[in-house]
């Protein structure tokens, strides 16, 4: 069985990112730097589409018959 | 006949087909990125109301003004002299301080720690809490001693026409 990674990898990485900008959103928010707030806030928006992306892409990947892919 | 093999032959004891072979693929890898996807989509939708709040604040909505409210004539507050008030609502009592000839500072007067009417004491020149003998900066609002931590919330004021009126109410600091 072939298996590709590289989709769960970036996946993984833009999950840690997520998580990574919504504290500082919160952190950015009680600091009372709202324009930093709003950046964060829209960095995390923006990685949605950039996973549904990813994984649209990496699905069929690696499958273990040669059709799969 | 797919399902063939997946039948108990025979009702004794059942040594050989004992494993149930339903959702088998339930962790595979792509339904693995699905949830890593969905998880994206969660923190997401998470964050909106952050930035909206953060909005909020950017425009100045959360900055509130409220209808000017006259205290005192000039005339009737001497230098050191308090005027108790009620601002924002009737409920909010307040206190405002004439601490020198140009300099008037306001304060909601329940105390930050379990809102007692705090008073201003004139020989002292600090602003003491009668419950538990909280004392507060007179210029800032800050504690200076006893139980409170938190500064008293400021309430803005303008003197105009010899008369002084409250503005607005400043930031509540936690």
């Amino acid at each position: 069985m072939k298996r590709s990674y590289v989709g769960v990898l970036i996946l993984a990485a833009i999950l840690m990112m997520n998580i990574v900008f919504t504290q500082l959103v919160v952190h950015q928010y009680y600091y009372e730097n709202y324009g930093v707030t709003l950046l964060y806030a829209g960095l995390n928006i923006l990685l949605f589409p950039v996973a549904l992306f990813v994984y649209k892409n990496e699905k069929n990947k690696g499958g273990s018959k040669g059709y799969e892919k | 006949m797919s399902d063939r093999n997946n039948k108990i032959p025979f009702d004794e004891d059942n040594y050989t087909h004992n494993i149930n072979r339903n959702n088998e693929r339930m962790l595979d890898r792509r339904g693995f990125m699905k949830t890593l996807a969905g998880a994206a989509g969660v923190f997401a939708v998470s964050t909106l109301p952050w930035g909206a709040v953060a909005a909020k604040e950017l425009m100045g909505l959360g900055d509130k003004e409220y209808p000017h409210q006259k205290i005192a004539d000039l005339k009737d507050v001497k230098v050191g002299d308090s005027v108790k008030f009620h601002f924002p609502s009737e409920n909010d009592s307040a206190i405002l301080i004439r601490l020198s000839e140009n300099k008037y500072v306001a304060y909601q007067n329940a105390c930050t720690h379990l809102r007692c009417p705090v008073y201003w004491v004139k020989d002292e020149q600090e602003m003491i809490c009668p419950c538990h003998h909280g004392k507060f900066d007179a210029s800032t609002g800050a504690p200076t001693a006893g139980p409170p931590r938190r500064p008293l919330p400021g309430i803005e004021v303008e003197v105009k026409d010899e008369a002084i009126y409250a503005v607005r109410v400043k930031r509540y600091e936690a």
